[in-house]
């Protein structure tokens, strides 16, 4: 379980998150929503260690990401939104090795995990490509493909379809469905597009730090959104 | 296009060459690059030629790729050619020497690239520079900007191409130094965006300067120290006669 205790977050002076609390269980399918720079990706980045509070306590499984950042980010795994800027490597199957490599996964341990990923996301084809070849798309499967990887319990995706075109944003969110059901994988999406949230069962609502609604989908109405500036 | 979106020459062969390990291979191409700058005689220039001759059939490249590699110093050949043919011609024996050893140089190069894929090549020189954290320089750091270089140089050149069609469509030409300003500040804008979510992509994922394992694993064996002692023995071979 996730768990975020009084986070209060500050870039130099500004208060950026307010009295942030949430618990996040294993399995879950939340949707953080909000406006363009309500604070949704500060708040993400807490979840795997990659910004650390200045006030309150986040922990994942009890492990405090303050504490032992190389666990945290074994539990969580993050995807962003710009596919071309999240891979390392020119050539895909190497690119998804690259956090098992960070890890100290033996060569052949290796080869297995690498390959049984790519077959489970369908993109065998891929493997051997140069990722400056590839459509946004396909970047992004394989961006998702290094996380999965790692076998995280939890993924966090930053608006991992805001670069891509009505198919491919299609296909990823399909996939993170499958993801979430099949694999039991909890998911944590970022987004400001509606259309995205159709699988969540949770949302959570961000207006300028600060928590405004956090239920299930079903309970989500107008007035929330439009305060939210949201309304679509 | 492809050439853009891509760096490197690797063919995929199934030959001697290409099994070696980048290791090997890369100490090679230092060892024949000396040794070439060494020849002065017709006759080790026609035995080390040879021994070029054999390396290529050996790692199965074929010819006109390359000579796609030489051409682009022809221009340069046919001019210290067209210098001493004009200015020393009691000394041509020297330019003709001096182009030679360059077709040489390009030649083994090539042989290296047509014959190690990138990562390998990459993790050959990781391993090489290892001795380096003498003087507190890590080698996966240094293996790591290659990589990175490999990977954003081609992305940047097709982005820099993309804001230079887009400004060219609205204002018509590009000559004035207010247009390059134009140019250049979206494309520091994006290697610095690029460079941050990299850097927290990376982090994300665990990266750590100390690794200890490859996905594309390299090794020494048997054959590899073979060769190596027969490239050895060739130099000495050359350089004593
Ligand atoms: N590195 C930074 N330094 C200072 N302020 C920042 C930084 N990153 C984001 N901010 C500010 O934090 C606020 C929330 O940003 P962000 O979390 O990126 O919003 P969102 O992802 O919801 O669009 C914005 O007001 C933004 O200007
Ligand atoms: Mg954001």
């Amino acid at each position: 379980m996730i768990q975020i205790k009084n986070l209060d977050f500050k870039y130099e002076d500004e208060l950026i998150l307010k009295n942030i609390n949430l618990e996040l269980k294993d399995g879950c399918y939340t949707a953080i929503i909000g406006a363009n720079g309500s604070g949704k990706t500060t708040l993400a980045k807490h979840l795997n260690a990659l910004l650390m509070p200045t006030k309150g306590s986040v922990t994942i499984d009890e492990i405090d990401t303050k504490k032992d950042q190389i666990s945290v980010r074994k539990k969580v795994g993050f995807v962003f939104q710009n596919p071309e800027d999240q891979l390392v490597y020119s050539i895909v199957e190497e690119d998804i090795a690259f956090g098992l490599e960070n890890l100290g996964m033996r060569t052949e341990e290796m080869k297995t995990k690498v390959n049984s990923t790519i077959k489970g996301l369908d993109i065998e084809y891929l493997a051997k490509k140069n990722v400056n070849i590839l459509s946004a798309g396909q970047k992004q499967l394989t961006a998702l493909a290094g996380i999965l990887a790692m076998s995280p319990k939890y993924i966090v995706f930053d608006e991992p379809t805001t670069l891509l075109d009505n198919k491919n944003k299609k296909n990823i969110m399909d996939v993170v469905n499958t993801l979430n059901k099949e694999n039991k994988i909890g998911i944590i999406l970022v987004t400001n597009l509606l259309n995205d949230i159709k699988y969540a069962k949770n949302v959570i609502v961000i207006c300028n730090g600060r928590i405004i609604f956090n239920d299930k989908k079903s309970k989500l109405n107008n007035k929330i959104l439009k305060k939210a500036g949201l309304d679509a | 296009m492809l050439k853009k979106l891509t760096f490197g020459q690797y063919a995929h062969k199934d030959s001697i060459t290409h099994k070696l390990d980048p290791r090997i291979k890369i100490l090679a191409v230092i060892l024949l690059s000396a040794t070439a700058f060494l020849l002065e005689t017709y006759y080790k220039f026609a035995i080390f030629s040879l021994f070029v001759f054999l390396l290529i059939m050996l790692s199965k490249i074929n010819f006109s790729s390359l000579i796609r590699n030489l051409r682009p110093f022809f221009f340069i050949f046919a001019f210290i050619l067209m210098m001493y043919i004009l200015f020393s011609r009691n000394e041509l024996d020297k330019g003709i020497q001096a182009i030679w050893k360059f077709v040489l140089l390009i030649i083994i190069a090539s042989i290296l690239t047509f014959t190690t894929t990138i990562t390998n090549l990459v993790t050959g020189i990781e391993k090489l520079s290892a001795p380096l954290k003498l003087i507190k320089i890590n080698s996966r750091t240094i293996a790591l900007l290659i990589a990175l270089t490999i990977r954003f140089v081609p992305a940047l050149f097709l982005y820099a191409e993309r804001i230079k069609d887009a400004r060219l469509a609205r204002l018509g030409s590009l000559k004035s130094p207010k247009h390059v300003k134009l140019l250049f500040l979206p494309l520091l804008d994006r290697i610095f965006k690029s460079a941050s979510t990299l850097s927290d992509a990376m982090l994300a994922r665990n990266y750590t300067e100390k690794r200890i394992s490859y996905f594309s694993a390299i090794g020494l064996k048997n054959y590899d120290y073979i060769s190596f002692t027969v490239l050895l023995a060739f130099i000495f071979l050359v350089l004593l006669m």
